[in-house]
Parts: structure tokens; sequence; C-alpha cells
């Protein structure tokens, strides 16, 4: 299994959400973040006034997927998360070792 | 009866068993008749007049050697004839008259300096005369303001004649009337609940209590006068044993029927300074018509006035709201008992009453508690009907966590604490009607009784409210706008991408001005904050603040890009719908190449107005129009364009004291200039002076033409119209060549002065730029300005801007 952490653009998520739900993948976990990458912010201006907008709003999708879902699934959330504007966002991929059912304690596959 | 038989008849009805009371209320009949019959043949004079009896006369305690205080109220000049039938005879036959003689004009002044005269006033009865005259002096008299200074007198004297007697009730030889516990407390304890709290003094014991003590306290008073012949209320020790003998004390000699006197008079004197103290305590202190504060809240004085005058019930919030108080138990149980009898209209039925309703709604600390009192007493529902539909009403989604009707509340709660959020709460302070996003968001959400979309549903159901407030344009579009696209801002900011300047160009174009948006902005944080506890998280608040800076840039920068066509539907439905005096080619070229912003800050009527101004206007003319908008003056101007213009005009309105708060300046491509400008007139020049608003337009057309500058005007003032800056704003002043297409864009926020326009536009103007729009704005103590300048039909170069940046920056910094 992997764990697949997209960050990416807010105004992105429900159509990543569309994508993954293509590909029956839907358990996942939404988290509003902020952070930055290469594109380390901007510099806004209000009334004359420079403000430095460093760090960016953006949305965090977890999502995990059988070892042999990830490439589409990767595949899916970088179609619709891109604008080919700086400030995409990116995708990182990670091992699971395993995971549990709560409600039942039994050990998923 | 002559008057000594009269007083004589007071004591013998005493000792004959009557009350003291009685005897001393049948003496002042007695009085009252010579009165009477002194006015009947006194002759009328030209415009009436009212005997009126004050104090202790009015209270009908006379005693037989009391001064008779009288006012003689005239409504008109004192008849000097009439006085003399009157108060001669009255003085022959003995009386001692204490007379006041006042027009009823004058009573409209309070007479605070004159304490003694306000408390008398309180007791004030009709002997003889215009009953209507009197009943206006009692009018005005009944007025919160004068029983604050009534009850505040009252307090003081009390203490000066407290300090008179060391304090203490117990003296050895008391003087009945102004001794701690004598007859002036009770008068004072009466006097103290009849203008705070009737209530007060309904509680069985303490009313029995004070009747006692009266009792005894007038008999006695009534009999000393009659020993000593005179208005003598010391009850000195030879007195003592001559009284406790006529009042037949008990005891076996005359000492202890003294001590039984004594003993008599301390436990009355007592109880009564007991009382006053208490109401000295508790009494509420006049926050309104009808309306006292104790220490649990705002309540109503008297009862049966509030239940029959629905229309005050507002006004406890109000005070409450004022007062940082809560309303009383009392009146909310009172209001809960009685509002279902009435409607919305009953609460509001004059212009004052329905703009109160509007100056309550101004959010400020409080007034989230005093709605949600409002709301559990039923009169929110009353007042404004269609939130009784929401009431616990439970919708269910993943995310609201409270009843809609407590949901809204909270938003305007939200907004009471927005000084935790300074950014936004920054533009709290540059809304123009705050009341009215309060209105908003009250009413925002009561489409949710029902099904659909429930944003419409709500804005159609604010009409009902809206007609009942009689609010009109442009109040009552910008309440139906912001209720209608509540959601769309959270929307936008949460759901689009911002980055994309199509998104913020749609969103710009449906706020369409800098006053909706802000209150959209805060309508939009209100509202999410309130959906439950976690819900408005920095995150959102960031997306949502940035929406706000690019649409506010776009709708300051960017408008002169966009022009009315005159194939636009919305200049073609201008032209369609024109008044019958304006011709359709006229309206259309006036409109075309003007900034599509014009028709959004602009309401129709005025359009057609401008369009009249700019008919026929010839190089060097220009057409003006001056008239009076709330709390300012709006100056119209139309002419064509040419060098200078912008800071001549400027130039003008400060060399006649005119402070200029906002305006627009525009120009067509044809080089049509319209301005529009809103000043304040600080010395009152156009107000006071018939004829001034002549003066200032010939002014203006002098310099247009050519014939004089703004200079020549100012030569000489200018250095006296710079008042020393109060401010610590730091001048900004930032040139942009790149938001707009067409313009170099140059941003200036400096301390608010006068004359402040006039100088920049000038010295833009010197360095040879052509000043094509202008966004004038001052807030709080901050000018600010948005200019779009061209040089020779393009945008600045680097140079210029350079320029251009560094000579207005030493301009500002110069004047600060």
């Amino acid at each position: 299994m992997k764990l697949l952490k997209a960050i990416i653009r807010p105004n992105k998520v429900d159509e990543v959400k569309d994508a993954l739900a293509k590909l029956n993948i839907s358990g996942m976990t939404v988290t509003e973040v902020r952070g930055h990458g290469k594109q380390k912010g901007h510099t806004a201006v209000y009334r004359g006034k420079e403000y430095n907008v460093s760090l960016l709003p953006k949305m965090q999708i977890e999502v995990v997927v059988a070892n042999t879902a990830a490439d589409d699934a990767i595949r899916a959330i970088v179609e619709a998360a891109r604008t080919g504007e700086i400030g995409d966002g990116r995708v990182f991929v990670l091992p699971v070792e395993g995971s549990y059912r709560i409600r039942t304690g039994e050990r998923e596959v | 009866m002559g008057n000594d038989e009269a007083r004589r008849r007071v004591g013998r009805e005493i000792l004959e068993g009557r009350t003291g009371v009685a005897a001393l209320d049948r003496y002042t009949e007695y009085v009252d008749a010579e009165l009477r019959r002194l006015h009947g043949g006194a002759g009328a004079p030209p415009g009436g007049v009212a005997l009126i009896a004050l104090g202790g006369y009015g209270r009908r305690h006379l005693c037989p050697y009391s001064d008779i205080d009288v006012l003689v109220l005239f409504d008109g000049e004192p008849d000097e004839p009439y006085l003399r039938r009157v108060l001669h005879p009255l003085w022959d036959a003995g009386f001692v008259v204490g007379h006041q003689i006042r027009e009823a004009g004058d009573l409209v002044q309070l007479e605070a300096d004159n304490p003694e005269f306000l408390l008398a006033l309180c007791d004030a009865r009709l002997v003889a005369g215009d009953a209507a005259l009197f009943a206006r002096m009692r009018e005005s008299f009944a007025v919160p303001s004068t029983y604050a200074c009534v009850l505040e007198s009252l307090q003081a004297l009390i203490d000066a004649r407290y300090a008179q007697f060391g304090g203490t009730l117990y003296q050895l030889e008391p003087d009945v009337k102004d001794a701690p516990g004598g007859l002036r407390d009770i008068a004072a304890a009466r006097t103290i609940a009849a203008i705070t709290d009737p209530a007060l003094l309904q509680r069985g014991e303490e009313a029995v209590r004070l009747a006692e003590a009266e009792e005894l306290l007038l008999t006695m008073r009534a009999l000393l006068h009659l020993e000593r012949r005179r208005n003598d209320n010391v009850l000195a020790h030879e007195l003592q044993e001559r009284l406790a003998e006529r009042l037949n004390y008990p005891g076996k000699g005359p000492r202890q029927r003294v001590e039984a006197l004594m003993a008599d008079y301390f436990s009355r004197a007592r109880a009564v300074a007991r009382i006053l103290d208490r109401l000295r305590r508790t009494a509420p202190a006049a926050v309104g018509l009808n309306l006292g504060r104790t220490r649990d809240g705002v309540r109503f004085i008297d009862r049966d006035r509030a239940i029959a005058e629905p229309e005050t019930w507002l006004a406890a919030f109000q005070a409450a709201l004022d007062g940082d108080a809560a309303v009383s138990d009392q009146a909310l149980d009172l209001i809960r008992q009685h509002a279902p009898r009435f409607r919305g209209a009953d609460f509001l039925p004059s212009a004052g009453h329905r703009a109160a309703l509007l100056r309550f709604l101004e959010p400020r600390p409080g007034l989230y508690a005093r709605l949600s009192e409002m709301h559990d007493c039923g009169l929110l529902g009353r007042l404004i009907p269609p939130f009784r539909a929401i009431a616990s009403r439970v919708v269910r989604d993943f995310y609201h966590k409270y009843t809609v009707d407590e949901h809204t509340l909270q938003t305007v709660r939200n907004l009471e604490r927005l000084s935790q959020r300074p950014r936004f709460a920054s533009l709290l302070g540059e809304v123009d009607a705050p009341e009215l996003l309060v209105l908003a968001l009250l009413l925002h959400d009561v489409g949710k009784s029902g099904d659909g979309d429930h944003a419409q549903r709500s804005a159609a159901m604010a009409e009902e409210v809206l007609d009942m407030l009689q609010l009109v344009e442009p109040a009552r579009e910008a309440v139906l706008f912001l209720i209608q696209h509540h959601l769309r801002m959270s929307q936008v900011a949460f759901r689009r991408d911002t980055e994309d300047p199509e998104v913020v160009r749609e969103f710009a174009a449906l706020v369409g001005t800098e006053q909706r948006l802000r209150l959209l902005c805060l309508m939009t944080l209100a509202d999410v904050e309130a959906v439950s506890p976690d819900t408005l998280t920095k995150w959102k608040e960031e997306l949502l603040w940035r929406l706000y800076v690019d649409t506010y840039n776009h709708l300051t920068t960017q408008y002169g890009d966009e022009l009315i066509e005159r194939s636009q539907s919305a200049a073609r439905e201008y032209v369609a719908k024109r008044p019958p005096d304006l011709d359709a080619a006229e309206v259309a070229a006036f409109l075309e190449g003007l900034p599509r912003r014009y028709l959004q800050v602009v309401d129709r009527r005025t359009v057609y107005h401008h369009v009249r101004l700019a008919r026929d206007i010839r190089p060097d003319e220009v057409h003006l129009r001056i008239e009076p908008v709330e709390g300012a003056w709006e100056l119209t101007v139309v002419t064509l364009d040419k060098p200078m213009l912008f800071a001549n005009i400027c130039g003008v309105l400060s060399s006649f004291g005119m402070d200029i708060l906002r305006g627009h300046a525009m120009t067509n491509p044809n080089g049509l200039v319209l301005d529009i400008f809103q000043f304040v007139d600080a010395e009152r020049f156009l107000a006071l002076n018939r004829g001034a608003a002549d003066a200032v337009m010939h002014a203006i057309e002098e310099v247009v033409a050519g014939r004089s500058t703004a200079a020549d005007r100012l030569r000489g003032r200018e250095a006296g119209l710079r008042r020393r800056p109060v401010s610590r704003i730091t001048p900004i002043v930032r040139v942009d060549g790149e938001a707009s297409r067409k313009y170099t864009v140059v941003d200036i926020i400096a301390p608010d002065e006068l004359g402040l326009l006039y100088r920049i536009s000038r010295a833009i103007s010197e360095l040879g730029c052509q000043i094509d729009l202008v966004l004038i704005g001052t807030e709080g103590d901050k000018a600010i300005d948005v200019f779009h300048l061209t040089k020779s039909g393009a945008k600045l170069s680097a140079d210029d801007q350079q320029a251009l940046t560094a000579h207005l920056q030493q301009l500002l910094e110069a004047q600060a």
C-alpha cells in the first residue's frame, strides 16, 4: 500500500476528488494547510502598501491506495490539479506497512 | 371665613380627633378657594394663565403658617394687572406668598441652577386657570433629562441638609420639617420613587410606615405653627411638653408624656430615614423616557404606560446597549406578555422610530446580547416578522452547529468581536452605514424557513421588512444585494481559482463598488464564523482577505479599462427607459466611453440629471449643481477637459474652506469631464448665506473660463489652510504602471487636510500629466485617493513615474 499525500490549490479539491472517485478511490482526508514550495509567496499591494504573502493557503489530500493502483491515482491527481502555473503543488508517495480497521480490529491487506 | 379662622380650624379639628393630614387638606382647600376667587376676579390676561400650587402646597399639605408657593405661568408676556389683582389681596390677608412667575416659553430651558424650584415643580398642581397650559408644562417637565437633573440635585440637597444636623436624626429639639427623618425626607422619598420607579414605594409595609410618619409629623408641624403663630418647625423643649399633652400621650407627669412623644417621634423619623436611605441606594437612574436602570438592568418605570406604548420598548434595549447593561427581567417579562398583541408597524409608528431601529442595529459590543434578549422575549420576531419563521429552526447539514436563529444572531456577535481581526475591523470602520450590514445579517437566512434557494427566498421575505422601515434606495438595494449574494464571496474565495484574473474580474463586476465589496466581505466573514466554532480557520480568513484585496485593486485600478459601449445591454436600457425630455442619441452619446463603474456608483435618476447637465456644453463652459446630501454637500461639475482643470476645481472648493470627503472624477474619450465631489462645509457658509452656492459656482466658472485661477484665489490663504496634522499616518505614494492597460495608477494615502487634493492634483498637472480618473476617499483622518493618469495620451514612462513619485513624496512629507 502507498500513502499519497498531495498538496494542491484549494480550488482544485473538487476536481481531484472527482478524478479519484472515477478510479473507485473514495476514502480520503482533506486538510487545510499553509506553506510554500518553490512558489515562495508573492507580494500583494493593498492601498498602496505592499505586504508579503509568504505562506499560501493550500489543501492537503491524503489517500491510501493499493500498490497497483498508485500510479493511476497519482496520474489522476496530477492531471486534475494542474493549471500549468507555478504553485500547482506536489504529490508525495510513502510506503504504508499496514492498516487496521478500528471498528473491527481486523488487519487489511 | 378669614385666613385666621381657617388656621384656627386646623387646630380645632386636630384636637377633636380629625387626622392632621385631613385637617391640612381642608386648609389647602380653603387657600385654593381663595386663589380661585382672586383669579376669577382678576380678569383673564390675553395669552392665558395658570395658577399652580408647588411643593407642600401642591401636595395639599399646607400648614397654617407655611409659605404659599405658587407658580404663575403665563402663555405669553406676564400680565402686570393680573399679578397685582391676585397677589396683593393675598399679602393683605396675611399670607406669605412664595411666588414664581414664568412664561411658558421659558420652561423649555431647564433651570438646572435652581434645584429647589425644579423639586417644587415635581409636586405641581393646577389651582386655577388654563388646564391645557398646565398640561403642556407637565409634559415638558416629564422628560428623562429633567428627571436626571432633579434626582441629582435632590441627592445633593439631602446631603447638605443632613450635614446641617450632624448627619443624625436624634436631635433633642428636632426640626420636624428639615431634620433627618423629617417631612422633607418623606417628600424626597416620594419624589425619588415617582420619577424613577413607583414600585419602590409600593411595598405594603413601607408605604404604611411612611404614611404613619407623615401623619404624626404633619400633625406636629401644624400644631407648632399654631402655637408659635409663624412658620417655625423646631420641636423645642417647652413645645414638646405642650404637644405631648394636647396629643394625649400617656404618662403620669409631663416628663413621662414628653418621653412617650419623643419615643414616638424618633421611631417614626427612624423609619423615614431608613426608607429614604434604601431608596437613595436602590432607585434606578433615569436612562430614558419611562426607563430606569437598576442593578438588574434597564426597567420600565411605569408599567401601565409601557404596556400601552409598545413603540417605547426598543428604547429599553437601546438604553441597555448605551449603558452597557442588560434589559431587566421586569421589562422582558412585560414585553413577553404583551408583544403578541402588536404588529411590526405598532413598534415603528414614525420616521423617528424607524430611524431609531436602524441606529440600534449599528454593530457594537453588547448588540448580540441585546438582540438575544429581544428574540427571547418575542420582540425581535414582532419587529422583524420573518425572523419568527426561523425561531428554533433546525436545518441539518454537514456544517451548521446551531439553529438558524442562533446562527443568525451569532453573525452579529462576530461583527462585535471584529477587533480580534484588525484588518477586517478596519473595513468595518470604512463602511458608511454598518447598520445595514446588521439588518442584512438578521435577514440573510430567514428563507431557510422553507425549501429551495434560501438566499432568494430570504431576499423576497426581506422586502416586507424594508417596506415597513420605509428604506429607500440605495440603502434598500444594498441590503437586498447582500442577502441575495451572501454565499457568493465564500464560494469564490474557497472554491475558485482567485489567481485567475477572470475570476476576480467577474466577482468585481458583481459587487461593483468598494462599499459593497466591504459589506459583502464582512458579511461573509461573520456568516462563516457563525457556522460553528471552528469553521472560520486562519486559512479561510486568508483566502477571504486575498479575494477582498484582489477585488478592491481591480475596482480601483482597473475600472478605467472597462468602458460603457453603446451596444452594451446596460447602456441600451438607460436609453430605453429615459425620461421624455431626453432623446435617445443624447443619452447614448453621454454614456459612451465613461467607465462602466459609473453606472454602479450613481443611481438612474442622477444619470439622467447628468445627461441634462452635459447638454450643449461648449469649451470653457461649465455646468454645475450644488445640493445638500446626507451630512454634506455635493457638487457636480460637467465641462470639457483642459489642463489643471481638476486642481482648479479642488482649489476653488478649498478657497471656500470646503473639506472634500469623497468623489469621482471621470473623463470620456471625447474629453467630457464629469466630476462629483462630496464635501463638508465646516464653516456652514452654504447653509447660512443666501446665494452662497451661486458664489461658489461663479468662482468655478471663472477658473474654468480661464478668467482667474485657483492659485489666485488661494494666494495668501494657502498657508492658513494647512492645519497642523494631528495624524501620525505616514504618507504613501505608490505609482503602478501595470495594473491598468490604459493608465498609470497612483495610490495616495495621506493625513487628511484641507486643500490636500488641490496640492496633489496641481503637482501632478505641473509635471505635465493628465488626470483622467480620480477616486476620492476619506476614512477617518486618512485621505485615500487613486489617480489614473496619462501623459501625452499614454502611460507614464519609467522616468516620469520616478519623477512623479519623488515629487509627490516630497510634497506630502513637507506637509506632514
